[in-house]
Protein backbone atom coordinates (compact mmCIF):
# COMPACT_ATOMS: atom_id res chain seq x y z
CA UNK A 1 0.00 0.00 0.00
CA UNK A 2 1.31 3.40 -0.97
CA UNK A 3 0.33 6.86 0.14
CA UNK A 4 -3.41 6.88 0.98
CA UNK A 5 -5.65 8.79 -1.43
CA UNK A 6 -7.68 10.37 1.34
CA UNK A 7 -6.53 11.03 4.85
CA UNK A 8 -8.55 12.26 7.81
CA UNK A 9 -6.53 13.34 10.84
CA UNK A 10 -7.85 14.32 14.26
CA UNK A 11 -11.00 15.64 12.59
CA UNK A 12 -13.32 17.67 14.80
CA UNK A 13 -16.65 19.35 14.11
CA UNK A 14 -19.11 21.38 16.08
CA UNK A 15 -21.81 23.53 14.57
CA UNK A 16 -21.83 27.29 14.95
CA UNK A 17 -23.58 28.60 18.01
CA UNK A 18 -26.84 30.42 17.67
CA UNK A 19 -28.16 33.02 20.04
CA UNK A 20 -30.55 31.70 22.63
CA UNK A 21 -29.18 28.18 22.39
CA UNK A 22 -26.79 26.10 24.39
CA UNK A 23 -23.37 26.08 22.75
CA UNK A 24 -23.46 23.06 20.46
CA UNK A 25 -21.48 20.05 21.55
CA UNK A 26 -18.89 18.24 19.44
CA UNK A 27 -20.42 16.08 16.72
CA UNK A 28 -17.08 14.57 15.73
CA UNK A 29 -13.91 14.70 17.74
CA UNK A 30 -10.48 13.28 17.13
CA UNK A 31 -11.49 11.05 14.22
CA UNK A 32 -8.68 9.68 12.07
CA UNK A 33 -8.63 7.22 9.19
CA UNK A 34 -7.33 6.90 5.69
CA UNK A 35 -8.65 5.48 2.44
CA UNK A 36 -6.56 3.78 -0.23
CA UNK A 37 -7.15 4.30 -3.91
CA UNK A 38 -9.68 1.82 -5.31
CA UNK A 39 -10.88 0.83 -1.85
CA UNK A 40 -14.56 0.30 -0.99
CA UNK A 41 -14.80 1.61 2.55
CA UNK A 42 -18.04 1.30 4.49
CA UNK A 43 -18.68 3.40 7.57
CA UNK A 44 -21.27 2.41 10.11
CA UNK A 45 -22.46 4.16 13.22
CA UNK A 46 -25.54 4.92 15.28
CA UNK A 47 -27.84 7.69 14.05
CA UNK A 48 -26.62 11.10 15.08
CA UNK A 49 -23.01 9.92 14.91
CA UNK A 50 -22.19 12.62 12.38
CA UNK A 51 -21.86 10.29 9.40
CA UNK A 52 -23.48 12.76 6.99
CA UNK A 53 -21.46 15.60 8.52
CA UNK A 54 -18.28 13.59 7.92
CA UNK A 55 -19.13 13.08 4.24
CA UNK A 56 -20.11 16.75 3.87
CA UNK A 57 -16.68 17.72 5.16
CA UNK A 58 -14.91 15.33 2.77
CA UNK A 59 -17.03 16.65 -0.12
CA UNK A 60 -16.18 20.18 1.07
CA UNK A 61 -19.74 21.41 1.37
CA UNK A 62 -19.19 21.86 5.10
CA UNK A 63 -16.05 23.04 6.88
CA UNK A 64 -14.38 21.12 9.68
CA UNK A 65 -13.78 22.87 13.01
CA UNK A 66 -10.39 21.27 13.53
CA UNK A 67 -8.07 18.57 12.30
CA UNK A 68 -7.16 17.81 8.73
CA UNK A 69 -8.88 16.48 5.62
CA UNK A 70 -6.32 15.73 2.94
CA UNK A 71 -7.16 14.54 -0.56
CA UNK A 72 -4.08 13.74 -2.62
CA UNK A 73 -1.82 16.68 -1.97
CA UNK A 74 -4.61 19.14 -1.13
CA UNK A 75 -6.02 19.88 2.30
CA UNK A 76 -9.49 21.22 2.91
CA UNK A 77 -9.79 24.64 4.62
CA UNK A 78 -10.63 24.41 8.30
CA UNK A 79 -13.32 26.61 9.84
CA UNK A 80 -13.80 28.75 6.72
CA UNK A 81 -16.87 27.76 4.70
CA UNK A 82 -16.16 30.42 2.05
CA UNK A 83 -12.83 28.82 1.09
CA UNK A 84 -14.41 25.41 0.49
CA UNK A 85 -14.14 23.84 -2.93
CA UNK A 86 -17.23 21.60 -3.19
CA UNK A 87 -16.46 18.34 -4.97
CA UNK A 88 -12.84 19.52 -5.27
CA UNK A 89 -12.87 20.13 -9.03
CA UNK A 90 -15.23 17.24 -9.81
CA UNK A 91 -12.89 14.63 -8.33
CA UNK A 92 -15.17 13.79 -5.40
CA UNK A 93 -18.66 12.63 -6.34
CA UNK A 94 -21.40 12.59 -3.71
CA UNK A 95 -24.56 10.50 -3.71
CA UNK A 96 -26.60 12.04 -0.92
CA UNK A 97 -29.30 10.50 1.22
CA UNK A 98 -32.01 12.41 -0.64
CA UNK A 99 -31.65 11.95 -4.36
CA UNK A 100 -31.65 15.72 -5.10
CA UNK A 101 -32.75 15.15 -8.67
CA UNK A 102 -33.73 18.42 -10.35
CA UNK A 103 -37.53 18.13 -10.60
CA UNK A 104 -37.72 20.08 -13.86
CA UNK A 105 -35.26 17.81 -15.63
CA UNK A 106 -36.10 14.40 -17.05
CA UNK A 107 -34.12 11.31 -16.04
CA UNK A 108 -31.75 11.70 -18.99
CA UNK A 109 -31.38 15.45 -18.44
CA UNK A 110 -30.62 14.83 -14.76
CA UNK A 111 -27.98 12.25 -15.58
CA UNK A 112 -26.43 14.64 -18.09
CA UNK A 113 -26.50 17.59 -15.65
CA UNK A 114 -22.91 17.22 -14.33
CA UNK A 115 -21.53 16.72 -17.84
CA UNK A 116 -23.42 19.74 -19.05
CA UNK A 117 -22.17 22.06 -16.28
CA UNK A 118 -18.64 20.73 -16.72
CA UNK A 119 -18.84 21.43 -20.46
CA UNK A 120 -18.20 17.79 -21.26
CA UNK A 121 -21.33 16.95 -23.24
CA UNK A 122 -20.36 15.11 -26.39
CA UNK A 123 -21.26 11.96 -28.29
CA UNK A 124 -18.94 9.84 -26.17
CA UNK A 125 -20.23 11.01 -22.77
CA UNK A 126 -23.84 10.80 -24.01
CA UNK A 127 -23.23 7.20 -25.02
CA UNK A 128 -21.82 6.54 -21.56
CA UNK A 129 -24.95 8.05 -19.97
CA UNK A 130 -27.15 5.82 -22.13
CA UNK A 131 -25.06 2.79 -21.22
CA UNK A 132 -25.40 3.54 -17.51
CA UNK A 133 -29.14 4.14 -17.83
CA UNK A 134 -29.64 0.74 -19.41
CA UNK A 135 -27.23 -0.93 -16.93
CA UNK A 136 -29.39 0.12 -13.99
CA UNK A 137 -32.64 -0.68 -15.78
CA UNK A 138 -33.90 2.83 -16.42
CA UNK A 139 -34.31 2.33 -20.18
CA UNK A 140 -37.70 3.59 -21.25
CA UNK A 141 -37.76 6.15 -18.42
CA UNK A 142 -35.29 8.61 -19.96
CA UNK A 143 -38.01 11.20 -20.58
CA UNK A 144 -39.81 10.80 -17.26
CA UNK A 145 -39.65 13.52 -14.65
CA UNK A 146 -38.45 12.54 -11.15
CA UNK A 147 -41.96 12.63 -9.68
CA UNK A 148 -42.98 10.02 -12.24
CA UNK A 149 -40.31 7.57 -11.01
CA UNK A 150 -40.43 5.16 -8.09
CA UNK A 151 -38.14 5.65 -5.09
CA UNK A 152 -35.75 2.96 -6.32
CA UNK A 153 -35.59 4.45 -9.80
CA UNK A 154 -34.82 7.87 -8.38
CA UNK A 155 -31.94 6.38 -6.37
CA UNK A 156 -30.61 4.70 -9.49
CA UNK A 157 -30.82 7.93 -11.44
CA UNK A 158 -28.99 9.82 -8.66
CA UNK A 159 -26.33 7.10 -8.53
CA UNK A 160 -25.54 7.13 -12.23
CA UNK A 161 -25.67 10.94 -12.30
CA UNK A 162 -22.52 10.74 -10.18
CA UNK A 163 -20.99 7.77 -12.01
CA UNK A 164 -21.47 9.39 -15.41
CA UNK A 165 -18.67 11.93 -14.95
CA UNK A 166 -16.35 9.34 -13.50
CA UNK A 167 -15.02 11.03 -10.34
CA UNK A 168 -12.14 8.99 -8.81
CA UNK A 169 -13.77 9.14 -5.35
CA UNK A 170 -17.47 8.65 -4.66
CA UNK A 171 -19.12 9.35 -1.32
CA UNK A 172 -22.42 7.65 -0.62
CA UNK A 173 -24.67 8.57 2.27
CA UNK A 174 -27.12 5.77 3.03
CA UNK A 175 -28.21 5.91 -0.59
CA UNK A 176 -30.49 2.90 -0.23
CA UNK A 177 -31.75 3.70 3.26
CA UNK A 178 -35.39 4.44 2.55
CA UNK A 179 -36.05 1.54 0.20
CA UNK A 180 -37.78 -1.81 0.67
CA UNK A 181 -35.56 -4.86 1.19
CA UNK A 182 -36.08 -6.21 -2.32
CA UNK A 183 -35.15 -2.98 -4.14
CA UNK A 184 -32.31 -2.42 -1.74
CA UNK A 185 -30.68 -5.78 -2.47
CA UNK A 186 -31.11 -5.19 -6.19
CA UNK A 187 -29.44 -1.79 -5.96
CA UNK A 188 -26.60 -3.15 -3.85
CA UNK A 189 -25.99 -5.77 -6.55
CA UNK A 190 -26.15 -3.04 -9.23
CA UNK A 191 -23.66 -0.95 -7.30
CA UNK A 192 -21.18 -3.82 -6.91
CA UNK A 193 -21.47 -4.59 -10.60
CA UNK A 194 -20.85 -0.96 -11.54
CA UNK A 195 -17.97 -0.77 -9.08
CA UNK A 196 -16.40 -3.82 -10.72
CA UNK A 197 -16.50 -2.08 -14.10
CA UNK A 198 -13.92 0.44 -12.92
CA UNK A 199 -12.83 0.24 -9.32
CA UNK A 200 -13.49 3.66 -7.88
CA UNK A 201 -12.67 4.67 -4.36
CA UNK A 202 -15.96 4.57 -2.52
CA UNK A 203 -16.83 5.74 0.97
CA UNK A 204 -20.23 4.33 1.78
CA UNK A 205 -22.05 5.34 4.93
CA UNK A 206 -24.83 3.15 6.28
CA UNK A 207 -26.51 2.15 9.51
CA UNK A 208 -27.13 -1.39 8.27
CA UNK A 209 -24.40 -3.80 9.40
CA UNK A 210 -25.31 -6.38 6.74
CA UNK A 211 -24.98 -3.79 4.01
CA UNK A 212 -21.62 -2.60 5.37
CA UNK A 213 -20.27 -6.16 5.25
CA UNK A 214 -21.81 -7.06 1.90
CA UNK A 215 -20.34 -4.09 0.06
CA UNK A 216 -17.08 -3.11 1.73
CA UNK A 217 -13.43 -4.07 1.66
CA UNK A 218 -13.17 -2.57 5.11
CA UNK A 219 -15.72 -1.31 7.63
CA UNK A 220 -15.19 1.50 10.11
CA UNK A 221 -17.43 1.73 13.15
CA UNK A 222 -18.13 5.17 14.61
CA UNK A 223 -19.08 5.73 18.23
CA UNK A 224 -21.92 7.81 19.57
CA UNK A 225 -21.18 11.55 19.40
CA UNK A 226 -18.71 13.02 19.85
CA UNK A 227 -17.83 10.48 17.18
CA UNK A 228 -14.52 8.80 17.03
CA UNK A 229 -13.38 5.45 15.75
CA UNK A 230 -14.93 2.55 17.68
CA UNK A 231 -13.55 -0.22 15.50
CA UNK A 232 -12.13 -1.23 12.16
CA UNK A 233 -12.78 -4.51 10.34
CA UNK A 234 -11.28 -5.93 7.17
CA UNK A 235 -14.00 -7.73 5.22
CA UNK A 236 -12.23 -10.74 3.80
CA UNK A 237 -15.23 -12.28 2.05
CA UNK A 238 -13.91 -12.81 -1.49
CA UNK A 239 -15.29 -10.96 -4.52
CA UNK A 240 -17.29 -11.18 -6.66
CA UNK A 241 -19.92 -11.38 -3.95
CA UNK A 242 -23.57 -12.21 -4.28
CA UNK A 243 -25.35 -9.75 -1.98
CA UNK A 244 -28.44 -11.98 -1.90
CA UNK A 245 -26.54 -14.87 -0.36
CA UNK A 246 -23.93 -12.97 1.60
CA UNK A 247 -25.55 -13.93 4.92
CA UNK A 248 -24.84 -17.60 4.28
CA UNK A 249 -21.11 -17.00 3.93
CA UNK A 250 -19.24 -18.61 6.85
CA UNK A 251 -17.39 -15.39 7.75
CA UNK A 252 -20.52 -13.24 7.76
CA UNK A 253 -21.93 -14.22 11.15
CA UNK A 254 -18.67 -13.67 13.03
CA UNK A 255 -18.09 -10.28 11.37
CA UNK A 256 -21.67 -9.28 12.02
CA UNK A 257 -21.36 -10.09 15.71
CA UNK A 258 -18.05 -8.30 16.14
CA UNK A 259 -19.37 -5.15 14.47
CA UNK A 260 -22.69 -5.37 16.27
CA UNK A 261 -20.88 -5.39 19.60
CA UNK A 262 -19.24 -2.07 18.72
CA UNK A 263 -22.29 -0.27 17.32
CA UNK A 264 -24.14 1.21 20.27
CA UNK B 1 -70.02 31.15 -9.63
CA UNK B 2 -68.13 28.25 -8.14
CA UNK B 3 -71.08 27.30 -5.95
CA UNK B 4 -73.32 27.21 -8.98
CA UNK B 5 -70.78 25.17 -10.96
CA UNK B 6 -70.40 22.79 -8.01
CA UNK B 7 -74.11 22.02 -7.82
CA UNK B 8 -74.30 21.30 -11.49
CA UNK B 9 -71.18 19.19 -11.25
CA UNK B 10 -72.64 17.16 -8.41
CA UNK B 11 -75.72 16.33 -10.45
CA UNK B 12 -73.67 15.72 -13.58
CA UNK B 13 -73.54 11.96 -12.98
CA UNK B 14 -77.28 11.48 -13.05
CA UNK B 15 -77.97 13.95 -15.86
CA UNK B 16 -78.11 12.52 -19.38
CA UNK B 17 -75.54 15.09 -20.49
CA UNK B 18 -71.87 14.48 -19.87
CA UNK B 19 -70.47 16.32 -16.83
CA UNK B 20 -68.45 18.70 -18.94
CA UNK B 21 -71.39 19.74 -21.08
CA UNK B 22 -73.50 20.27 -17.99
CA UNK B 23 -70.84 22.63 -16.61
CA UNK B 24 -70.68 24.57 -19.88
CA UNK B 25 -74.48 24.84 -20.02
CA UNK B 26 -74.50 25.94 -16.39
CA UNK B 27 -71.99 28.65 -17.13
CA UNK B 28 -74.01 29.90 -20.10
CA UNK B 29 -77.16 29.94 -17.99
CA UNK B 30 -75.35 31.90 -15.33
CA UNK B 31 -74.12 34.40 -17.93
CA UNK B 32 -77.70 34.83 -19.16
CA UNK B 33 -78.87 35.39 -15.58
CA UNK B 34 -76.22 38.02 -15.02
CA UNK B 35 -77.20 39.82 -18.22
CA UNK B 36 -80.85 39.77 -17.19
CA UNK B 37 -79.91 41.12 -13.76
CA UNK B 38 -77.87 43.86 -15.46
CA UNK B 39 -80.82 44.76 -17.68
CA UNK B 40 -83.15 44.85 -14.66
CA UNK B 41 -80.58 47.01 -12.87
CA UNK B 42 -80.69 49.48 -15.77
CA UNK B 43 -84.46 49.68 -15.41
CA UNK B 44 -84.27 50.23 -11.65
CA UNK B 45 -81.36 52.67 -11.43
CA UNK B 46 -81.81 54.47 -14.73
CA UNK B 47 -79.43 54.58 -17.71
CA UNK B 48 -77.36 57.40 -16.20
CA UNK B 49 -76.13 55.04 -13.45
CA UNK B 50 -76.27 51.61 -15.10
CA UNK B 51 -75.90 51.57 -18.88
CA UNK B 52 -78.18 49.36 -20.94
CA UNK B 53 -76.27 46.15 -21.83
CA UNK B 54 -77.58 46.16 -25.39
CA UNK B 55 -76.38 49.73 -25.91
CA UNK B 56 -73.02 48.78 -24.38
CA UNK B 57 -72.64 45.91 -26.85
CA UNK B 58 -73.64 48.22 -29.72
CA UNK B 59 -71.13 50.82 -28.53
CA UNK B 60 -68.35 48.21 -28.31
CA UNK B 61 -69.13 47.03 -31.83
CA UNK B 62 -69.26 50.58 -33.19
CA UNK B 63 -66.05 51.67 -31.44
CA UNK B 64 -64.30 48.51 -32.57
CA UNK B 65 -65.34 49.12 -36.17
CA UNK B 66 -64.20 52.75 -36.01
CA UNK B 67 -60.84 51.58 -34.60
CA UNK B 68 -61.24 53.85 -31.56
CA UNK B 69 -61.55 51.02 -29.04
CA UNK B 70 -58.63 49.08 -30.46
CA UNK B 71 -56.46 52.19 -30.51
CA UNK B 72 -57.25 52.95 -26.86
CA UNK B 73 -56.76 49.32 -25.85
CA UNK B 74 -53.37 49.24 -27.55
CA UNK B 75 -52.32 52.43 -25.76
CA UNK B 76 -53.19 50.86 -22.40
CA UNK B 77 -51.60 47.54 -23.39
CA UNK B 78 -48.38 49.25 -24.44
CA UNK B 79 -48.20 51.25 -21.22
CA UNK B 80 -48.90 48.17 -19.07
CA UNK B 81 -46.41 46.06 -21.02
CA UNK B 82 -43.50 48.51 -20.78
CA UNK B 83 -44.19 49.24 -17.10
CA UNK B 84 -44.56 45.54 -16.44
CA UNK B 85 -41.31 44.67 -18.22
CA UNK B 86 -39.41 47.31 -16.25
CA UNK B 87 -40.92 46.32 -12.89
CA UNK B 88 -40.36 42.67 -13.65
CA UNK B 89 -36.75 43.12 -14.71
CA UNK B 90 -35.86 44.96 -11.51
CA UNK B 91 -38.04 42.62 -9.43
CA UNK B 92 -35.90 39.71 -10.63
CA UNK B 93 -32.52 41.45 -10.81
CA UNK B 94 -32.54 42.97 -7.31
CA UNK B 95 -33.11 39.72 -5.35
CA UNK B 96 -30.61 37.84 -7.53
CA UNK B 97 -28.08 40.60 -6.87
CA UNK B 98 -28.78 40.55 -3.13
CA UNK B 99 -28.42 36.75 -3.01
CA UNK B 100 -24.64 36.99 -3.09
CA UNK B 101 -24.53 39.82 -0.54
CA UNK B 102 -26.06 38.49 2.68
CA UNK B 103 -24.81 41.38 4.81
CA UNK B 104 -26.18 44.04 2.46
CA UNK B 105 -29.44 42.07 2.31
CA UNK B 106 -29.71 42.04 6.10
CA UNK B 107 -29.07 45.80 6.14
CA UNK B 108 -31.57 46.85 3.46
CA UNK B 109 -34.28 44.23 4.04
CA UNK B 110 -36.26 46.18 6.68
CA UNK B 111 -36.21 49.27 4.46
CA UNK B 112 -37.43 47.36 1.43
CA UNK B 113 -40.16 45.69 3.47
CA UNK B 114 -41.23 49.02 4.95
CA UNK B 115 -41.39 50.57 1.47
CA UNK B 116 -43.81 47.80 0.46
CA UNK B 117 -46.28 49.50 2.78
CA UNK B 118 -46.22 52.85 0.94
CA UNK B 119 -49.49 53.13 -1.01
CA UNK B 120 -48.11 53.47 -4.54
CA UNK B 121 -51.17 55.31 -5.86
CA UNK B 122 -50.53 58.02 -3.29
CA UNK B 123 -47.24 58.71 -5.04
CA UNK B 124 -48.85 59.61 -8.37
CA UNK B 125 -48.97 63.37 -7.66
CA UNK B 126 -45.25 63.23 -6.86
CA UNK B 127 -44.55 61.29 -10.04
CA UNK B 128 -46.42 63.94 -12.02
CA UNK B 129 -44.42 66.64 -10.26
CA UNK B 130 -41.13 64.86 -10.91
CA UNK B 131 -41.63 63.23 -14.30
CA UNK B 132 -44.16 65.46 -16.08
CA UNK B 133 -47.40 64.45 -17.73
CA UNK B 134 -46.22 62.13 -20.48
CA UNK B 135 -45.89 58.36 -20.07
CA UNK B 136 -43.20 58.63 -17.39
CA UNK B 137 -45.40 59.02 -14.26
CA UNK B 138 -47.71 56.24 -15.45
CA UNK B 139 -44.76 53.95 -16.14
CA UNK B 140 -43.41 54.62 -12.66
CA UNK B 141 -46.75 53.69 -11.13
CA UNK B 142 -47.15 50.48 -13.15
CA UNK B 143 -43.49 49.57 -12.75
CA UNK B 144 -43.46 50.05 -8.97
CA UNK B 145 -46.63 48.00 -8.43
CA UNK B 146 -45.23 45.15 -10.53
CA UNK B 147 -41.78 45.45 -8.99
CA UNK B 148 -42.94 44.84 -5.43
CA UNK B 149 -45.06 41.81 -6.27
CA UNK B 150 -42.29 40.21 -8.34
CA UNK B 151 -39.55 41.22 -5.92
CA UNK B 152 -41.23 39.65 -2.90
CA UNK B 153 -42.01 36.42 -4.76
CA UNK B 154 -38.51 36.06 -6.21
CA UNK B 155 -36.89 37.01 -2.90
CA UNK B 156 -38.93 34.37 -1.06
CA UNK B 157 -38.42 31.91 -3.92
CA UNK B 158 -34.64 32.19 -3.75
CA UNK B 159 -34.70 31.48 -0.03
CA UNK B 160 -36.94 28.47 -0.52
CA UNK B 161 -34.60 26.66 -2.92
CA UNK B 162 -33.56 23.43 -1.18
CA UNK B 163 -29.99 23.77 0.06
CA UNK B 164 -29.29 20.19 -1.04
CA UNK B 165 -30.01 20.97 -4.69
CA UNK B 166 -27.48 23.80 -4.65
CA UNK B 167 -24.85 21.67 -2.89
CA UNK B 168 -25.45 18.87 -5.39
CA UNK B 169 -24.94 21.28 -8.29
CA UNK B 170 -21.76 22.69 -6.72
CA UNK B 171 -20.29 19.23 -6.14
CA UNK B 172 -21.15 18.34 -9.74
CA UNK B 173 -19.04 21.28 -10.87
CA UNK B 174 -21.58 24.04 -11.51
CA UNK B 175 -20.35 27.62 -11.08
CA UNK B 176 -22.38 30.33 -9.34
CA UNK B 177 -23.81 31.75 -12.58
CA UNK B 178 -24.91 28.32 -13.70
CA UNK B 179 -26.49 27.61 -10.31
CA UNK B 180 -28.43 30.87 -10.45
CA UNK B 181 -29.64 30.23 -13.98
CA UNK B 182 -30.40 26.54 -13.75
CA UNK B 183 -31.15 25.60 -10.16
CA UNK B 184 -32.44 28.75 -8.50
CA UNK B 185 -34.31 30.17 -11.47
CA UNK B 186 -36.14 26.91 -12.21
CA UNK B 187 -36.89 26.25 -8.56
CA UNK B 188 -38.50 29.65 -8.14
CA UNK B 189 -40.50 29.63 -11.39
CA UNK B 190 -43.70 28.49 -9.62
CA UNK B 191 -43.30 31.45 -7.22
CA UNK B 192 -42.63 33.74 -10.16
CA UNK B 193 -45.74 32.65 -12.05
CA UNK B 194 -47.86 33.01 -8.94
CA UNK B 195 -46.55 36.57 -8.73
CA UNK B 196 -47.30 37.21 -12.40
CA UNK B 197 -50.91 36.15 -11.89
CA UNK B 198 -51.21 39.03 -9.43
CA UNK B 199 -48.87 41.49 -11.12
CA UNK B 200 -50.27 41.40 -14.67
CA UNK B 201 -53.86 42.42 -13.83
CA UNK B 202 -52.41 45.02 -11.46
CA UNK B 203 -50.26 46.42 -14.22
CA UNK B 204 -53.34 46.98 -16.38
CA UNK B 205 -55.31 48.47 -13.46
CA UNK B 206 -52.45 50.82 -12.64
CA UNK B 207 -52.15 51.87 -16.28
CA UNK B 208 -55.88 52.64 -16.37
CA UNK B 209 -55.74 54.65 -13.17
CA UNK B 210 -52.74 56.51 -14.54
CA UNK B 211 -54.76 57.32 -17.63
CA UNK B 212 -57.63 58.66 -15.50
CA UNK B 213 -55.23 61.25 -14.18
CA UNK B 214 -52.81 62.05 -16.99
CA UNK B 215 -52.90 61.99 -20.77
CA UNK B 216 -55.45 61.89 -23.55
CA UNK B 217 -55.55 58.28 -24.76
CA UNK B 218 -56.05 54.77 -23.46
CA UNK B 219 -58.91 52.87 -21.85
CA UNK B 220 -58.61 54.85 -18.63
CA UNK B 221 -58.88 58.12 -20.52
CA UNK B 222 -61.81 56.73 -22.51
CA UNK B 223 -63.69 55.72 -19.35
CA UNK B 224 -62.98 58.97 -17.54
CA UNK B 225 -63.83 61.25 -20.47
CA UNK B 226 -67.07 59.31 -21.04
CA UNK B 227 -68.00 59.88 -17.41
CA UNK B 228 -67.28 63.60 -17.73
CA UNK B 229 -69.72 63.69 -20.67
CA UNK B 230 -72.39 61.75 -18.71
CA UNK B 231 -71.90 58.95 -21.26
CA UNK B 232 -72.40 55.97 -18.93
CA UNK B 233 -72.60 53.61 -21.90
CA UNK B 234 -69.04 54.65 -22.81
CA UNK B 235 -67.91 54.04 -19.21
CA UNK B 236 -69.34 50.51 -19.29
CA UNK B 237 -67.89 49.83 -22.74
CA UNK B 238 -64.46 50.85 -21.43
CA UNK B 239 -64.81 48.60 -18.38
CA UNK B 240 -65.80 45.65 -20.56
CA UNK B 241 -62.84 46.28 -22.88
CA UNK B 242 -60.45 46.56 -19.91
CA UNK B 243 -61.79 43.31 -18.46
CA UNK B 244 -61.38 41.59 -21.82
CA UNK B 245 -57.80 42.86 -22.00
CA UNK B 246 -56.95 41.45 -18.57
CA UNK B 247 -58.61 38.12 -19.36
CA UNK B 248 -56.68 37.88 -22.65
CA UNK B 249 -53.39 38.58 -20.84
CA UNK B 250 -54.25 35.97 -18.19
CA UNK B 251 -55.00 33.46 -20.92
CA UNK B 252 -51.59 33.99 -22.54
CA UNK B 253 -49.94 33.76 -19.13
CA UNK B 254 -51.70 30.47 -18.33
CA UNK B 255 -50.47 29.04 -21.64
CA UNK B 256 -46.87 30.04 -20.92
CA UNK B 257 -47.16 28.77 -17.35
CA UNK B 258 -48.40 25.38 -18.52
CA UNK B 259 -45.54 25.12 -20.99
CA UNK B 260 -42.75 26.28 -18.73
CA UNK B 261 -43.92 24.46 -15.60
CA UNK B 262 -45.11 21.27 -17.24
CA UNK B 263 -42.70 19.26 -15.06
CA UNK B 264 -44.71 20.13 -12.00
CA UNK B 265 -46.49 17.15 -10.50
CA UNK B 266 -49.60 19.11 -9.55
CA UNK B 267 -51.95 19.64 -12.47
CA UNK B 268 -54.79 21.21 -10.54
CA UNK B 269 -54.55 24.94 -10.23
CA UNK B 270 -56.79 27.91 -9.96
CA UNK B 271 -57.99 29.15 -13.34
CA UNK B 272 -58.93 32.78 -13.49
Amino acid sequence: MGEPLLEIKALAKRFAERSGREPSSWVIRDLSFSVQEGEFLTIIGPSGAGKTTLLNMIAQIDAATGGEVRFGSETAPIGDPKALRPGLACRIGYVTQDDHLLPWRTTMQNVLFPLSVQGRLNAETRARAEMLISTVGLSGFEDHYPHELSGGMRKRAALIRTLVYDPPVILMDEPFGALDAQTRTQLQADLLRLWNLGRKTIIFVTHDIGEAIALGDRTLVLSRPPSRMAGEHAITIPRPRDVRDIMTHPEFAALYQRIRAQVQ
Amino acid sequence: MSAQGGTIDAHGDTAPLSGRRAVVLGRLALAALLLIAWKLGTGLAGPLYVADPILVVQRIVADTLSGELIRNTLVTLRLSAIGFALGCAFGIAVPFGLRRLPRLTAAVEPYIMASVGVPKYALVPLFILWFGIDDAPKLWLVGLLVFYVVFIAVFAGIRSVPRGLIDMARVAGAGEARIAREVIWNALLPFFFAALKIALPRAVSAAIIGEFLVGNAGLGYMIESSRENFDTTGVFAGIVAATALVLAINGVLALIDRRVNRWRPVEREMVI
